[in-house]
């Protein structure tokens, strides 16, 4: 081949490569997984098993080259073995929204008569967001908090809590940390939670839920995993940035409103 | 990684997603989705999703899955045919052009689009076979291994037939490749 074949073959895979590139989408990785995230638990998609080991894979040739004498042996048992339900793993769906993930546990037990935690050793608003690097948002609808508190997270993240006592003196929370895939909570739940629209996505957790949060010892050193049971939930994510979960707010209307005056306010 | 999903750790398949949208993506635009490629990219995930039990420990993923991508992706253009004409598509292929400088003279931009285009003509006039190994090895930048891994064929046969292709291409264009 000569020399100026050669070269026009490189300038042609160099051209396809450049194709190549100006076909890649906009980086949405980020919308891609929560959209796939959340198919998988719109359609109640089981965890994907592990793989036949090579000695069931072994057991499945041979009864593929003695099928047809199989058939006829295992016709009744095979009718029977179609028919029970394969068993499920206790914990089946999962999916993440905002960082936070939420687990379907049928089986997951919350204790009937959980209090909201309050907001235990109280900063000012401004020291909180010193402390956290980020702005908290404060809703419209439920105006100044009366307590707000930092507590840290793993890989030096931090979490805002603003704390706010209604009418009957019960405590409403107002968690904020900045989401990412790392999940920061796990919400594990008996039944499904239902998309919310808040001028973006939300989700409502209508009924307590075990929820597991991360907790320093009393040395200050180590994150553990803590467990307790949280009433309904309201998450969002309103700039994308921070995601909020609002605890203590009975009523899905009432719920949505308080979301509604972040979103309208601006944050 | 793998086994992580398969554990049940959400956050694992989440970073898959993450890792592998932008090629993905750019498979399915090149396999000829056009508008429908992030739906088809979507799709393609929830399979991979449902299927990774069946996933062989030790390959490797993105070939795998780009294997899923192309073919939701024929499913999607199958049905698509029925609407457009191969007219239209030809239309939409030329209509992603080739990233030049503002700065850059208008008659070089011309040029660049004019043999942009008669590129992607050239591409639509290989066979299917032909299309698909230069898909693979280069639009999408898979190396020789990864190619014959995603198409199922021997590595030999990625070689050769990746070798007529090119010299099938460069005879499809106008003068052997104009100067740039």
């Amino acid at each position: 081949m000569s020399g100026r074949q050669e070269e026009e073959l490189r300038r042609l895979r160099e051209e396809l490569r450049a194709y190549g590139r100006s076909l890649d989408g906009s980086p949405g990785g980020e919308t891609m997984a929560e959209r796939v995230l959340a198919r998988i638990l719109a359609q109640e998609l089981p965890a994907p098993e592990p793989a036949p080991r090579p000695r069931v894979r072994a057991i499945r040739h041979w009864t593929r080259t003695r099928r047809r004498s199989l058939v006829a042996a295992l016709c009744g048992l095979l009718t029977v073995l179609v028919l029970t339900p394969p068993v499920r793993a206790t914990v089946s769906d999962w999916f993440g929204f905002h960082g936070v993930q939420v687990r379907h546990d049928p089986s997951a037990a919350p204790s009937p008569d959980a209090r909201v935690p309050g907001c235990a050793a109280p900063v000012r608003l401004e020291e909180a967001a010193r402390r956290a690097g980020f702005t908290p948002v404060v809703p419209e609808a439920l105006g100044p908090p009366d307590t707000v508190s930092v507590t840290a997270l793993p890989h030096g993240r931090t979490l805002i809590s603003l704390c706010w006592r209604d009418t009957a003196g019960r405590t409403i929370r107002l968690d904020q940390f900045p989401g990412r895939l790392d999940f920061t909570f796990t919400k594990t739940v008996r039944e499904q939670p239902e998309w919310l629209d808040v001028g973006g996505q939300g989700l409502w957790f209508p009924r307590p839920h075990v929820l597991t949060f991360w907790m320093l010892d009393a040395e200050g050193r180590r994150f553990t995993r803590e467990e307790r049971t949280a009433g309904p939930t309201l998450l969002w994510s309103p700039a994308g940035r921070v995601t909020l979960r609002l605890e203590g707010v009975q009523s899905r209307v009432r719920a949505r409103e308080i979301a509604m005056s972040v979103t309208n306010g601006g944050g | 990684m793998i086994a992580r999903v398969r554990a049940g750790q959400p956050e694992a398949y989440a970073e898959l997603v993450r890792a592998h949208t932008g090629i993905a993506l750019r498979a399915a635009a090149a396999l000829g989705a056009g508008p429908d490629a992030e739906d088809v990219v979507q799709q393609a995930f929830v399979k991979a999703y449902c299927a990774l039990g069946r996933f062989r420990d030790g390959a490797a993923f993105r070939p795998w899955l780009l294997s899923i991508v192309a073919n939701e992706t024929r499913n999607t253009v199958r049905a698509a045919a029925r609407r457009t004409t191969l007219a239209g598509r030809e239309a939409a292929l030329v209509g992603a052009e080739p990233v030049i400088p503002e700065s850059a003279d208008p008659a070089v931009a011309t040029l660049e689009t004019e043999r942009r285009a008669a590129l992607l003509a050239a591409l639509e006039k290989l066979t299917e076979e032909h299309r698909l190994v230069v898909t693979y090895r280069y639009l999408l930048e898979m190396d020789e291994r990864e190619t014959a891994e995603a198409l199922g064929w021997p590595r030999g046969t990625v070689k050769s037939r990746l070798n007529r292709a090119l010299r099938r291409l460069r005879r499809l264009l106008p003068e052997g490749g104009a100067p740039a």
